[in-house]
């Protein structure tokens, strides 16, 4: 659905984004991280057809921004960062005027307003002005706003950024659920939880991408493989005997638990277990830990800022 | 062309629930439609009384037979660049509110995300600016039309508007300059965040129209038919320049990476 190639783009003498490449798949929930400054905001921009690429090359939906970027408007929904409205005017008129863009069909376009202002619970409000709303329910309408033609591809920029927590919760689902109605979804955001929830694959980008993956390609790498063994009492009379076995490679002790990242433990576990058990350990549970996507982010930037 | 409808559609509807906008455009409308011209003609007889004033006629137009008269005309030649100031502050008021409140509510982005061109965006914004500076300045034309003309005939006995020269300049120089204060007002509303200061800028553009109204005061200059049109020609001119100049700033990429966005 959305293929992008060595695409780079420079701002005077400031890169924001360099020589990334990927694809996104229809109905694909693709979550998009990285710091503040990573180039989120710019390639989501590039893609959405508002600033045009220095160099590289995008398609979507097999056509070319350059030249059908009416088309790719028309088939894309937008939520921006910080989503504004007209104050003056009502939230209905405020979907109204943005809807009118999309040669919907009056009768479709009075339908669908009414879709999403239910859907958010707005629906009582639709005719306040969208300045005496608060900015939870702004940012709810700033989403009908993005989703109102039915877009077949969806960039979100911080979608549940200011929302309650029971309002984020709905968000989520309803992201979730536009999958079933195959929708591509492009989700940039800080909140780690929510990419780990919803998203199929995950990027890091810091500039370049630092990394691609689906969670649990992410979790299985080596180095996010962690054992945590539960001795029967204090881990660290066994902290020397851990030490002396060449496959751990990093040991942190916390009263009877020892978390240990192990080098290919499909294979060395059993000998580990073995050699603490021959020595006197009580083993009470031997357990997998995967890493969280925010641990395994932390670390990636980390590695990046060293390099 | 539907788009741009749609675009000052939604525009006159904000416009009309800021009273910000349309309540100058009110009070200048009544000042230079009701409130100058009745002053100028009520006011004529005790002006004549003064020596200076006569002093003034016989020095600007010679020796003449019914001063009254020529004073009335002189200050309908007064009036009418006066008026002048109607299409020139409208879309002054106007097009910077409608380009920064797009800035400041944080809304540009995503209208340029839907499937409209920024020549259509361009031109709704335009038509913002224009259609009330045109309705405008015709109302007060043809206010102060009938206002002059009673006062006149109640006073003097006879109705002196309109003339050729009112003619031109309510439906040919009006709009060419309401036009170039449009395009300049989108140009500095580019450069800037709060509408105070673009308002404030595309003010002194009036300024010309100042400098005309003291030079007919200082006697220097007297408006009439030959400047008029040729003021037209050169306005006529530098249309397709700011025009081009507007188009080149209203580009998607330049309105997202190079105007003054609010934080």
């Amino acid at each position: 659905m959305i293929k992008v190639e060595n695409l780079t783009k420079i701002f005077g003498n400031i890169t924001a984004v360099e020589n990334i490449s990927f694809n996104i798949n229809e109905s694909e929930i693709f979550g998009f991280l990285g710091p503040n400054g990573a180039g989120k905001t710019t390639t989501i921009r590039m893609l959405s057809t508002l600033i045009s690429p220095t160099s590289g090359k995008i398609t979507i939906d097999e056509r070319d921004p350059g030249s059908d970027g009416d088309y790719i408007r028309s088939i894309t929904g937008l939520l921006t960062e910080s989503p504004g409205m007209y104050e003056k005017i009502s939230a209905y008129d405020n979907l109204d005027y943005y809807c009118s863009f999309y040669n919907i069909p009056a009768a479709r376009r009075r339908e669908n307003i009414e879709k999403y202002l239910k859907m958010f619970d707005l629906w009582d409000r639709k005719d306040d002005p969208a300045g005496t709303y608060s900015k939870g329910m702004k940012q709810k309408l700033a989403l009908s706003r993005a989703l109102i033609h039915e877009p077949k591809i969806l960039f979100l920029d911080e979608p549940t950024a200011g929302l309650d927590p029971e309002s984020a919760h709905m968000v989520r689902n309803f992201i979730e659920s536009l999958k079933k109605e195959k929708t591509t979804v492009f989700l940039c955001t800080h909140n780690l939880e929510e990419a780990s929830n919803l998203s199929d694959r995950v990027c890091i980008i810091k500039r370049k991408i630092i990394r691609i993956a689906t969670l649990a390609e992410l979790q299985n790498s080596d180095k996010n493989k962690r054992v945590e063994i539960v001795f029967k009492d204090r881990a660290e009379r066994y902290a020397r005997l851990m030490e002396g076995i060449s496959e751990i490679k990093d040991i942190r002790i916390e009263r009877n638990k020892a978390l240990v990242i192990i080098e290919k433990p499909e294979d060395s576990n059993p000998g580990i277990i073995k050699k603490l058990i021959d020595n006197g350990a009580g083993i009470i549970y031997f357990n997998e830990i995967k890493a969280t996507l925010e641990e395994i982010y932390l670390n990636l930037i980390k590695d990046e800022d060293v390099k | 062309m539907k788009k741009a409808l749609i675009i000052f559609r939604k525009e006159i509807k904000e416009i009309i629930k800021n009273k910000s906008i349309w309540l100058p455009v009110i009070i200048i409308t009544i000042i230079f439609s009701i409130a100058m011209p009745l002053g100028f003609i009520l006011g004529s007889d005790s002006v004549l009384n003064d020596e200076d004033t006569l002093n003034f006629i016989s020095k600007v137009f010679g020796s003449v037979d019914d001063p009254l008269r020529v004073l009335i005309g002189f200050m309908l030649k007064q009036l009418l660049i006066f008026l002048l100031l109607v299409p020139a502050m409208v879309p002054s008021l106007i097009a910077p509110s409608s380009i920064i409140m797009e800035k400041e509510n944080n809304t540009l982005e995503p209208l340029l995300a839907t499937p409209i061109k920024t020549s259509e965006l361009l031109l709704g914004k335009m038509l913002t600016a224009l259609v009330p500076s045109f309705i405008t300045s015709t109302i007060c034309f043809i206010i102060l039309t009938i206002v002059v003309d009673i006062a006149a005939l109640i006073k003097l006995g006879y109705a002196p508007l309109p003339t050729v020269e009112w003619v031109v300049v309510a439906f040919i120089l009006s709009p060419i300059l309401s036009f170039i204060i449009t395009m300049a007002s989108i140009i500095v509303s580019s450069r800037t965040t709060d509408i105070k200061s673009a308002q404030g800028i595309g003010a002194m553009v009036i300024l010309p129209i100042y400098l005309i109204i003291g030079l007919q005061l200082a006697g220097i200059f007297l408006l009439n038919i030959t400047y008029l049109l040729i003021g037209c020609l050169v306005l006529l001119a530098v249309c397709p320049l700011v025009l081009r100049l507007a188009v080149k700033i209203f580009d998607r990429e330049n309105i997202l990476t190079k105007w003054k966005m609010k934080a």
